[in-house]
């Protein structure tokens, strides 16, 4: 076999073992709705339409993206330093407060200022909460897991109280900030059957900066030795502590750039649960995707199409929308044992090469 | 006035601890065999739902509790193949199967009730036949049948941990795997054991007495965080019955304390502020735990077998 050949097929076993675990989610999945009595394909097919079936359920898709793939990159960032980032949920709250409160506050400024201010103040917001649990692992070797779960439930509290006796609009019936100065908005590039911002040009902008950061600079190279193996990185002389700070509190800068968006993208003020667990979305996207932006992308359009699209299966097919955690959770579970897998999908590949 | 304040906060403190002490013990285990169980949330809400399930369907809390202890078992056994069969990352797979858990629970509990709060069910919240011992029968009425066998269980636990061979087996096999197995004990044999049915077990009875011994119906997200302060509690109390047992009350003291200031609105707080109080004290706990010498050696390193190595 020459050498080209075994770097083909180890190429498509990476795309084969992700795509094995999706599939035997979608399998156990399948399993569980028939057992409540639905149809799976129905199902799926009204999921799919909900999601790309209408202009206007496209557009949704698309928007809805945008936060899940921030998230996505978060934790792929951290995954990068070795370590696991499931706090995202807790600093994309936190995220949302901080921009929602320079957006409500800071006032008289124009747009050209405010906007890039409140979407500046957010990704503040989600790096100083990212800096408590980092600063606890990396001085204290605490778990990090543990306390990032902490952190979130105490993050969604925080956020209640202060909706509820800080920033709480009177009129409105539902527990909500005031709305953001119409100069903290972000503009929308479409309008008529969805609303689509440029958070999508943050994004891609974003997307490009981490490419290039990570693969062509020293800084992205130092911080993957630290993930591949720690103690070669320790003993050539790089700073593991700092790489460890830098990886998380950039992810809980996106994190929190994501509740900014969500703030002065969609809903133009703070809702109290806005967020239906972007943050844990994520986690599989960025464990599937082997840490290429372009699968990240990919991935937050299908988890972006799994929330859009599963109001839809609800209404038509009276299926509950949680499926899309319980897809989650396989999702994650599966890939704990991920090298089962890839050897299943090495044994695949291989027999068909050998046939 | 104060001395009823003082009996309804300790009788608080007591039955919000139960659930955080067999759930410590349950990862007791699990962590001294060498595993890594942070899926304690999901086994406990996966419990606390077929306890109601149970309940529902057989018209007995005692099935029950049976069911729930079946249904933990299930997701622990899960958890058990992939980290001590398959040798995955024990983190990921406790973090995925909590979030498995927590939505095919919410996912069974809308198919099933159409509601995200199960209908009520017969409980176990009181002991009767306590009634009659003198003097104190009241106060000892008020429990759950469930905390008592929380007692013995917590004896059990220390029994089985310091004077059998099986306990020190165990302390073996998540020190130092490969010596254990040389010297002939079955290290997958006793993992998985202490993984699907100790832990299994014990999440079980944390589950429903979260449930059917605490209240009557299942609600979603009911376990609110105490599977990870159990996992906490665990490090804090050095892997030890008697120190987890501490730091379990210790935790059920804030918990109280959260729902009596709730209660009494005495302080004028925010009654979100006092939510979060658990979870500070979680927070500020592990930080003064320090990682200790008692630490099971191989804790959360995979011990493969020799057919998987490929």
């Amino acid at each position: 076999m020459s050498k080209k050949k075994i770097s083909g097929g180890d190429s498509l076993k990476a795309i084969m073992t992700p795509c094995l675990i999706i599939l035997i989610a979608m399998a156990f999945v399948s399993v569980l709705l028939i057992a409540i009595g639905a149809n799976p394909f129905a199902v799926f097919k009204s999921l799919f339409q909900g999601a790309f079936g209408t202009p206007r359920g496209l557009i949704n898709t698309v928007s809805k993206s945008v936060p899940i793939c921030l998230s996505a990159f978060a934790v792929a960032l951290a995954k990068k330093v070795g370590v696991f980032n499931i706090g995202v949920e807790g600093q994309l709250v936190f995220g949302a407060l901080g921009s929602a409160i320079a957006g409500i506050y800071l006032k008289g400024l124009p747009m050209l200022v405010h906007l890039p201010l409140s979407l500046l103040c957010g990704m503040l917001a989600g790096m100083i909460y990212a800096m408590i649990p980092t600063q606890m692992f990396v001085k204290r070797q605490v778990n990090l897991l543990v306390i990032f779960i902490m952190m979130n439930n105490l993050a969604k509290l925080f956020s209640t109280f202060v909706i509820m006796s800080m920033i709480r609009d009177p009129s409105s019936i539902t527990t909500a900030s005031l709305p953001i100065q119409e100069s903290a908005q972000l503009p929308n590039i479409v309008t008529s059957p969805g609303k689509l911002n440029i958070s999508i040009f943050i994004l891609l902008g974003i997307g490009a900066l981490i490419y290039i950061v990570f693969y062509k600079t020293v800084w992205g190279y130092e911080l993957s030795a630290c993930g591949l193996n720690r103690e070669a990185a320790r003993y050539s002389g790089i700073n593991i502590g700092r790489y460890l700070t830098w990886g998380l509190l950039i992810g809980g800068a996106l994190a929190g750039l994501a509740g900014a968006i969500e703030v002065q993208g969609t809903y133009y003020r703070l809702y109290d649960g806005f967020s239906p667990g972007y943050g844990f979305d994520g986690i599989p996207i960025a464990l599937l995707s082997n840490n290429n932006p372009l699968f990240m992308f990919i991935g937050s359009i299908l988890f972006a199409a799994l929330r859009v699209g599963s109001n839809n299966m609800q209404i038509e097919q009276g299926v509950p929308s949680e499926i899309v955690s319980v897809i989650q959770g396989t999702l994650v579970t599966l890939i704990a044992c991920e090298y089962i897998i890839k050897y299943l999908a090495g044994r695949i590949v291989y027999k068909k090469k050998e046939a | 006035m104060n001395g009823t304040l003082i009996t309804t906060m300790l009788i608080s403190v007591l039955r919000l601890t139960v659930p955080i002490v067999l759930m410590a013990l349950g990862n007791m285990f699990s962590e001294r065999a060498g595993i890594m169980n942070l899926g304690a949330e999901g086994m406990m809400i996966s419990s606390a739902f077929g306890a109601v399930l149970g309940t529902y369907i057989f018209n007995n809390p005692w099935i029950g509790v049976l069911v729930a202890i079946l249904c933990s078992m299930l997701v622990a056994g899960i958890h058990s193949v992939i980290s001590v069969e398959f040798g995955g990352i024990q983190n990921i797979s406790g973090l995925g199967l909590n979030m498995l858990a927590a939505g095919l629970t919410a996912f069974l509990c809308r198919a099933l009730f159409a509601t995200s709060i199960s209908p009520t069910v017969k409980n176990l919240q009181t002991t009767n036949c306590l009634k009659r011992v003198p003097l104190i029968g009241d106060v000892l009425a008020q429990f759950s049948p469930l905390a008592y066998i929380t007692v013995a269980i917590i004896g059990i636990c220390w029994f089985v941990m310091s004077k059998t061979v099986f306990g020190m087996h165990v302390v073996a096999v998540g020190d130092d795997p490969r010596t254990a197995e040389t010297a002939g004990i079955h290290v997958w044999r006793i993992r998985h054991f202490c993984v699907t049915v100790l832990c299994g077990a014990l999440a079980g009875l944390a589950g429903a007495y979260l449930s059917i011994g605490q209240l009557s119906f299942f609600m979603e997200d009911m376990t609110n965080g105490k599977g990870m302060l159990a996992v906490i509690a665990v490090k804090m109390g050095r892997w030890t019955p008697k120190y987890i047992v501490g730091v379990a009350l210790l935790f059920g003291f804030f918990d109280a304390l959260q729902a009596q200031l709730q209660i009494n609105n005495a302080l004028n707080i925010a009654p979100e502020l006092i939510q979060t109080l658990p979870y500070v004290a979680g927070i500020v706990t592990m930080f003064i735990s320090s990682s200790s010498k008692e630490n099971p050696r191989a804790l959360r390193q995979p011990y493969v077998k020799n057919k998987y190595k490929f």
